[in-house]
């Protein structure tokens, strides 16, 4: 169903869900925007958070030998970007990782729409910020005028608001055509055929990566993780495939230099996730770019020209 | 409410036996049934020190048996332990279903997995089996080698001989051709991956069919069920997709032999 809700309306939803669900959302700690536990729609502020929120499902430092049904969470003001992330990697983990599963199934993520797009990001290279798939998605389109596309598991929610009407509809989508014409397009589409294995750019990247991991981490889609043992305890850790133990077995290290497992990275996003479930392991947050401290781009990645290297 | 389970929990299990294979190889009994076909992994545990991806040696019908070359954090301290963590089957097994003719060969310490597959097939099917190792200390179930020449054609090699072995000498390669009817066979591969790109190219000479050859491979397999990333070889993980791999759907994966 699609709703046409105001302000006042919005802090209203947010009570009712409130009274079922524990509320979190991206607050403004000194300039960063954060997730966290929130007690009022007053706290919410929209806006990228610096770290997606992937954390929700998965945990990057859990005891994974203890099982405990998660609380029923609702968490405010995810972007598309990072929304789009939870149901790509639900192709590969969903129903298989425990903890992963039941916290997807207790959680509601109130996705907060782009109406312009932000400085780096490049989703409208992926479809743009408008979702397909969403629990509950809403989109600030004028001032006190919000539309929201709601999955009828949440009906109750809106009981006695408004239904959108067609010009509201209309205007929405007009919004977000015009956002995806403002961006600047990288040609993702057939990626997985120019790619290549011999490229010059893993070397280069080589040459500058120091192998932080920040990219893995700053990743909505990135979801590999090691299991260490301490004491009693087998904790599950949030992995980065740039680091050398990430292959290695006793019997040797298929990815031993940092340019194979620089171009894995790659690989993995846009050539073998793509083959195995039919989706780019990526949401053109840019996040990984803007985190790295050497630049490595992962436009270039897509925009290089692999045939004439 | 459903229950959940958590599939990273594994069940702790008493060693009911154990058996020194070679220096550094050692067979151990587990207290439980094999609920695994020949082929299938688990992973072993110790609390505090980690788990390792391990392919089960017993077949299905026997008790659940593995036998681990102690040379990593776990496999090391495995033989000492009383009771261990187990958790599995994971992957698939060799097609044996599927094949009346079968040649298997392994090298090294792949041949726990072809252990459950002569025990699983109890000499019903034509299985012949070439099993390499480095030096005739390095050859493992040799108590066993009898047994084993009820139930299928064994062809046992080492790479450099002693003043006990009066068999044969060479790479398992050497005696793919002594083979009779090659071309007709399933070839099932596991070991070395040098081992397994020597074979595989001679038997595509032999005229095997590519769809007719598989493949064991070994990664890192961390989770065991498809979670944790870390043993892709090309859009495949080992632990779900795999370990065996039909040799025709995998033989252009630049990471495959690696």
């Amino acid at each position: 169903m699609i709703y046409s809700l105001n302000a006042e309306e919005m802090a209203q939803l947010y009570e009712r869900i409130s009274k079922e669900f524990e509320t979190y959302g991206t607050v403004d700690i000194q300039g960063d925007i954060t997730f966290s536990r929130i007690e009022s729609y007053d706290e919410l502020r929209i806006g990228r958070s610096d770290k997606p929120p992937k954390e929700f499902l998965i945990g990057r430092n859990e005891n994974v030998l203890v099982f405990t049904e998660p609380n029923k969470k609702a968490v405010f003001g995810v972007m598309s970007c990072d929304l789009k992330g939870f149901y790509i990697m639900d192709k590969q983990i969903y129903g298989k990782d425990p903890f992963y599963t039941a916290r997807r199934d207790n959680t509601v993520f109130i996705n907060y729409v782009c109406t312009e797009p932000c400085e780096t990001g490049f989703c409208s290279s992926f479809g743009g910020p408008l979702l397909n798939d969403y629990q509950i998605q809403v989109i600030n389109y004028e001032n006190d005028k919000y539309l929201i596309y709601a999955d009828d598991a949440y009906k109750s929610f809106f009981e006695g608001f408004k239904q959108a009407s067609k010009e509201e509809i209309s205007k929405v989508e007009k919004l977000m055509h015009n956002f995806n014409m403002k961006q600047k397009k990288h040609e993702v589409e057939g990626i997985e055929n120019r790619i290549k294995w011999n490229s010059k750019l893993w070397d280069e990247y080589a040459k500058i990566c120091i192998q932080c991991g920040a990219c893995n981490y700053s990743c909505p889609t990135c979801y590999c993780f090691d299991l260490n043992d301490v004491g009693e305890e087998r904790f599950r850790e949030w992995d980065s495939c740039i680091l050398a133990g990430f292959t290695k077995t006793s019997a040797g290290n298929p990815r031993e230099s940092l340019a194979s497992r620089l171009r894995q990275r790659f690989y993995h996003k846009f050539v073998y996730y793509k083959k195995s479930k039919g989706e780019y392991l990526c949401t053109g947050c840019n996040r990984c770019t803007d985190d790295c401290p050497v630049d490595i781009e992962i436009k270039e990645v897509i925009d290089h020209d692999y045939n004439n290297e | 409410m459903t229950t959940i389970m958590n599939s990273f929990k594994p069940h702790e299990k008493r060693i009911a036996r154990k058996i020194k294979e070679t220096t550094d190889i050692f067979t151990i009994e587990i207290d439980m049934e094999s609920n695994s076909y020949p082929g299938q992994f688990y992973e072993l545990s110790i609390l505090g020190i980690g788990e390792a991806p391990i392919s089960a040696a017993s077949s299905s019908s026997e008790k659940l048996k593995f036998t681990i070359r102690s040379i990593g954090h776990v496999t090391s301290k495995i033989f000492e332990q009383d009771v261990i963590g187990v958790r599995g089957p994971y992957g698939n097994y060799w097609p044996f279903k599927e094949y009346d003719r079968i040649l298997a060969i392994a090298g090294g310490i792949g041949i726990p997995p072809i252990r459950a597959l002569i025990h699983e097939l109890e000499g019903k099917k034509d299985l012949w089996v070439i099993y390499g190792a480095r030096t005739p200390s390095d050859l493992v179930y040799k108590y066993e080698f009898d047994q084993w020449r009820n139930k299928a054609n064994l062809i046992l090699t080492v790479d450099r001989g002693d003043e006990s072995w009066n068999g044969k000498v060479g790479l398992v390669t050497k005696y793919i051709p002594e083979i009779p009817d090659l071309k007709n066979m399933a070839a099932f591969l596991i070991g070395p991956p040098i081992m397994m790109e020597n074979s595989v190219k001679d038997l595509l000479k032999y005229g095997l069919q590519p769809e007719n050859i598989f493949l064991s491979l070994e990664r890192r397999m961390e989770c065991g069920f498809g979670v944790c990333g870390h043993c892709n070889v090309g859009h495949f993980y080992v632990c779900e997709d795999g370990p065996i791999f039909r040799y025709s759907e995998v033989s252009n994966l630049p990471e495959l032999f690696l």
